[in-house]
């Protein structure tokens, strides 16, 4: 169990509105690999991560994701599974109503946990990401970068094994998006799988990882 | 889930979308008035309809028989479940009523002999025109009998008249109704699509369906309780006040069932079925429609 991959696509084929988007692909995340998605747009690399969440379901094939059958999961079990994972996207979506530690508690609402384990997790992911500080700040009073932050926060709070990044960096200027990525190598530093899509190749050279690209409906590793 | 968040996210909800909200307010408001309306309006005529039906009498002429034949016609005609009470008219009485009722002409007859001895049956108020007409045909038989007679055309019209309104109640209440609900499924269709980022943002840190749902039954159900303190005050206000005032001769019309709280609380509690169901087609339809991606 303990050996196990985070993520095992196998065979998968996807195909939507007519187009195919994935033929027969293969492919593994070991835990605590840190793993870059590149591609060119419109290759599919946000399907190959609606695939994880469960947002997109294979024609054929199955996907497993942290031990779990995510092809075979039952609609009701959906939002359970995506728990389990932390989802940073481009456009931040927090909350815009509520302030910052409001927004990282809601995580560990929706679990229906208790507001005295809620308050010491979220200062505990609040200062990992270096905004204990401004916890009681609205989003909007926050950089692009900070915001980002409190996403990564926010999907560091059900202490997930597995962390997914679509473009995570696409709307920071070079200095916030070289922090961010900072915190993403402590974050896998710690022992956290990463799965990244980006087009910032510059970052890619700086950041080596297994990068992993998109072509052709398949999957080509092309190394660090 | 705290009670708290599901409050303050129907709250919001309500603001976000006020138009659309009073909108779908005003709708649930009419639809329940006009209910309100018609359950007494046609709770009074049905009333009227029952008095109406209750002075109708059923008439069984006799032929000249002995008391022991009378008595045991009296017996059979009370076995009829539909018979509350039977009153001997003896060929006295009867000459007596149709005196008073004849006037001076009546007197100008000298014997007035000939006018039979008959049984007036009283009938229970929900006895149809059907029940009636079998237990004549039976009647007739009796021996002794030599005739029964029974305004049947003035009770089957108001039977008819009765069915046909109540069939056309229900069918404009359903409509009302029907419409009303779908403006609420829009209204909270609105607010499910003014709020689609957050709905996201919920299914990304893994909220079921049902949790995000709540606030918007919530906002429903805000809905469906505004719009019945609205039609049951503008319901009073009618009855009580307007009606009256402008139509004395009806009076102060009386709740159904005599009490105020039946229609009133059935008001309030179709309001917020009305709200509720809206809300609920519309969460269910469109929150697992909104992707994350």
């Amino acid at each position: 169990m303990a050996d196990r991959p985070v993520i095992t696509f196998q065979n998968i084929t996807v195909q939507f509105d007519g187009r195919s988007i994935f033929r027969n692909v293969d492919f593994t995340l070991e835990r605590g690999e840190f793993a870059y998605l590149i591609g060119a747009t419109g290759s599919g690399k946000s399907s190959f991560l609606k695939l994880i969440y469960r947002d997109l379901i294979p024609d054929e094939g199955t996907v497993h994701v942290a031990g779990i059958n995510v092809t075979a999961l039952k609609e009701r079990h959906v939002p359970e599974l995506r728990r389990s994972l932390g989802i940073v996207f481009q456009d931040f979506q927090l909350l815009p109503d509520r302030n910052i530690y409001d927004n990282v508690a809601f995580a560990l609402e929706v679990t229906g946990k208790r507001r005295g384990v809620i308050k010491q997790r979220v200062l505990e992911v609040l200062s990992m990401v270096g905004l204990s500080h401004r916890r009681n700040n609205m989003p909007d009073d926050l950089s692009g970068g900070e915001q980002q932050r409190v996403v990564i926060a926010r999907a560091l709070a059900n202490e997930p094994q597995l962390m997914l990044a679509d473009e995570p960096t696409g709307n920071l200027d070079p200095e916030a998006a070289h922090s961010i990525m900072d915190l993403f190598k402590q974050i896998n530093n710690r022992g956290m799988a990463v799965l990244m899509v980006t087009h910032n190749y510059d970052m890619v050279k700086r950041y080596p990882y297994r990068t992993v690209k998109i072509q052709d409906e398949n999957i080509i590793d092309v190394g660090m | 889930m705290s009670l708290t968040y599901v409050i303050k996210e129907g709250v919001s909800g309500f603001r976000r979308t006020r138009l659309a909200s009073i909108t779908s307010i005003v709708a649930l408001t009419i639809a329940v008035l006009l209910v309100g309306l018609m359950a007494r309006f046609g709770y009074n005529g049905y009333e009227v309809v029952q008095t109406m039906k209750e002075s109708i009498e059923v008439e069984v002429f006799l032929l000249d028989i002995d008391s022991g034949r009378t008595d045991r016609i009296a017996a059979d005609l009370q076995s009829y479940p539909i018979v509350t009470e039977t009153e001997y008219v003896s060929k006295d009485k009867a000459e007596e009523i149709f005196r008073e009722e004849f006037g001076a002409e009546g007197e100008s007859l000298a014997d007035l002999n000939f006018l039979p001895a008959s049984y007036r049956l009283h009938l229970t108020p929900d006895a149809n025109a059907k029940e009636i007409r079998e237990m004549v045909a039976e009647v007739e038989q009796f021996q002794g009998v030599d005739e029964v007679v029974f305004n049947q055309e003035l009770l089957e019209t108001l039977e008819e008249r009765l069915e046909l309104l109540t069939m056309a109640g229900i069918g404009i209440g359903l409509f009302i109704l029907f419409t009303a609900i779908v403006l609420v499924f829009n209204t909270i269709r609105l607010t499910i699509y003014a709020k689609r980022n957050i709905i996201r943002t919920m299914k990304l840190v893994g909220a079921t369906n049902g949790f995000i749902r709540r606030p918007f039954l919530l906002e429903g159900l805000i809905q469906g309780a505004i719009a019945a303190a609205i039609a049951n005050g503008l319901h009073w206000l009618l009855f009580h006040l307007v009606i009256p005032y402008y139509i004395p001769q009806f009076g102060v019309l009386s709740w159904p069932m005599g009490e105020w709280y039946y229609l009133t609380g059935g008001m309030v509690l179709l309001s917020l079925i009305m709200g509720l169901w809206g809300s609920r087609w519309a969460a269910r339809k469109f929150i697992s429609q909104t992707a994350i991606g």
